[in-house]
């Protein structure tokens, strides 16, 4: 068993990383300045800018552009978490199943649940997401327990049960479905669909500590997660608790897999494409991968997000339809250019 | 040994003679050849068929209203994109009126080779209306009391657009859903309603009757009155720079009261002006 060797100097670290947050910069100025109303970041130093553009460009663009930045940075970092922990490139944010506890609670929330009821409680843009998180948190500790096989979480029964979690989800949502009235249906389709919602400033901070927290938890684990990509025992021989390691990437990737999806529905493809873009540049040092897939996953979605604005405004389409459609091909292209020399 | 097979192979072919013998060799009794036993999916439909005294006529109606009072009690056939083909064939009804839907059109399909008729109507938009209405005539041999409402009906559309013409059009936002917004867009008869209320509906430019509109477009365009049927219209209380939230035009509404275009289109398109321009219609307009 040889250690990964350490390629990566601390200037290396540094300056991508560096440079990573300089692109999600830009990425943000970007989304800021594109939209179906005409005003640009650069309006703010001209003087007299109306009202409704201010509006447009601090209570609308800037939340929706941070919120698509900390789903896909969230995403993008469980994917490249789950495909270290399964040892499977196919694995995404989704294979956990968790996903399908999240549809679970928000369709649940917009079927059964009298909405203006509880909107005495709970602020109403927040009643789904809360009831879609408590699904995926309740699916988190089912999927984990199931999975547990003689106090071990075992690479085999994590991904069984996650699939077969998903395909009971998608039955239960089938069922709810073909009891829900017209326009239950309607809100249920637009809650899955994959789309980055409106949401003020305030809930932006809370969401920003509910992602950051678990994220920098994750990018923590690099130098183990290289010791797993020898194998398990591999990983045992070079001192790290696998056991531990493997619950605590399940359990975080599942929360901000659990968030996101409560937020925002299905994305697809950014916790599948971005992490493996990042490997076929930047190789499969995963002190390097985790926090350059957490910003470019970020930078990514806001642009994949200014897309959907822009495209057909002043529709909006689902955002899950441009990551799909943009990174899809992309991807496979690259793959066809760089695939001989990609080490997973 | 062979008596018994063959005895066995003729059952299917009975069953089908059977079958097809129902669907087509027993028309059921018509008086004067109208519908006598009418399954009605469409809310529209129903009033027209009340308002041309066909009330009793309706046997069963869709599992989406909102539908007039006397049918309350009736029982569902389904809803109209999935008819309850075993309910309806069992109510033997001669008639299903329903709206003119893709997903609908392969129970339609399957109604028509069941023997029963299927008559699509298209009220999204006045003309749809009007259309629908004269067709309704036809089938049920009420011509002249369906000509009788539909002139009535363009006497009262005509004089919201006297009583409106004079007046500074106003730019309209129609909201029909939220999260994500959905607004009225041209080709939908609100967008009608809209106009013939000297409004100027700020969604002209969405690609399709009812179609998901971004917010900030509607900061952008800045609409002077907004009518709301989402249930949510203190959502635009946070936009106090729109002069629909600053001049006290925010409007909530039922969506029965202008969502389901009929033949209180007049009514409508009264009330739609007057939220449009409040007063309009306040002092008495009769001469």
């Amino acid at each position: 068993m040889k250690r990964p060797r350490p390629l990566l100097t601390a200037r290396r670290l540094a300056l991508c990383c560096l440079g990573f947050a300089a692109l999600l910069l830009v990425a943000l100025a970007i989304g800021i300045s594109f939209g179906s109303g005409e005003v640009s970041l650069t309006d703010l130093w001209s003087k007299g800018l109306s009202e409704r553009h201010q509006a447009i460009l601090f209570q609308i663009r800037f939340p929706r552009v941070l919120v698509a930045a900390l789903l896909g940075g969230a995403l993008s970092i469980a994917g490249v978490s789950f495909q270290a922990l399964l040892r499977n490139p196919l694995a995404d944010p989704y294979v956990l199943g968790v996903s399908g506890g999240a549809s679970i609670g928000g369709v649940i929330a917009l079927t059964l649940i009298e909405l203006p009821r509880l909107a005495a409680w709970i602020p109403q843009p927040l009643i789904v997401p809360l009831f879609a998180f408590a699904g995926a948190l309740g699916a988190l500790v089912l999927i984990e327990r199931i999975a547990t096989v003689g106090g071990q979480l075992t690479v085999y029964t994590v991904l069984l049960t996650g699939a077969i979690f998903n395909a009971f989800s998608a039955a239960m949502i089938y069922f709810i479905q073909s009891l829900a009235s017209l326009e239950e249906l309607h809100a249920i389709v637009f809650h899955l669909m994959g789309r980055v919602r409106e949401m003020e400033i305030g809930w932006v901070g809370l969401l920003a500590v509910a992602i950051l927290i678990p994220a920098t938890l994750l990018v923590s684990h690099g130098r183990a997660f290289n010791a797993l990509s020898t194998g398990e025992e591999g990983a045992t021989q070079l001192g790290v608790d696998t056991e531990r390691l493997k619950r605590r990437t399940f359990v975080l990737g599942a929360l901000l897999t659990g968030i996101a999806v409560s937020m925002a529905g299905l994305i697809g493809f950014v916790g599948l494409v971005v992490p493996h873009l990042l490997r076929l540049w930047f190789g499969p040092d995963h002190r390097l991968l985790l926090p350059l897939s957490f910003l470019g996953g970020a930078a990514f979605l806001v642009l994949a997000d200014t897309l959907a604005r822009v495209l057909t405004a002043p529709n909006e389409l689902p955002v899950g339809v441009v990551t799909a459609l943009v990174g899809g091909p992309f991807f496979l292209l690259l793959l066809r250019r760089r695939g001989a020399s990609h080490g997973f | 040994m062979t008596g018994q097979v063959r005895a066995w192979t003729c059952i299917p072919a009975l069953a089908l003679a059977a079958f097809t013998g129902c669907g087509t060799a027993e028309p059921a009794p018509k008086p004067n050849g109208t519908p006598q036993r009418v399954v009605v999916f469409a809310p529209s439909a129903a009033e027209a068929l009340v308002a041309l005294g066909l009330a009793d006529r309706v046997v069963a109606i869709g599992s989406h209203g909102p539908w007039p009072g006397e049918f309350a009690a009736l029982e569902s056939a389904g809803s109209f994109d999935r008819p309850d083909l075993e309910g309806i064939l069992e109510l033997e009804c001669d008639l299903v009126l329903t709206t003119a839907s893709v997903a609908a059109s392969i129970g339609h399909q399957r109604l028509e080779r069941l023997g029963v008729a299927v008559e699509t109507l298209d009220t999204s938009t006045f003309e749809g209306v009007f259309t629908s209405l004269a067709r309704l005539g036809v089938l049920f041999k009420r011509e002249d009391r369906a000509a009788e409402l539909a002139a009535e009906m363009r006497d009262g559309l005509e004089r919201v657009r006297v009583a409106t013409a004079d007046l500074p059009p106003k730019k309209v936002l129609f909201v029909v859903g939220r999260d994500p917004l959905f607004v009225a867009g041209p080709g939908s008869h609100v967008d009608e309603l809209i106009r013939l209320g000297a409004g100027i509906n700020v969604a002209h430019d969405a690609a399709s009757p009812y179609q998901q509109f971004s917010v900030e477009a509607v900061l952008e365009r800045l609409p002077e009155v907004i009518v709301d049927t989402s249930g949510d219209a203190e959502y635009w209380d946070r936009w106090p720079f729109l002069p629909a939230v600053r001049n006290d035009s925010v409007y909530r509404v039922e969506p029965s009261v202008l969502v389901i275009p009929g033949i209180r289109l007049p009514e409508m398109a009264q009330a739609m002006a007057e939220l449009i321009h409040p007063g309009t219609f306040a002092q008495p307009t009769d001469e």
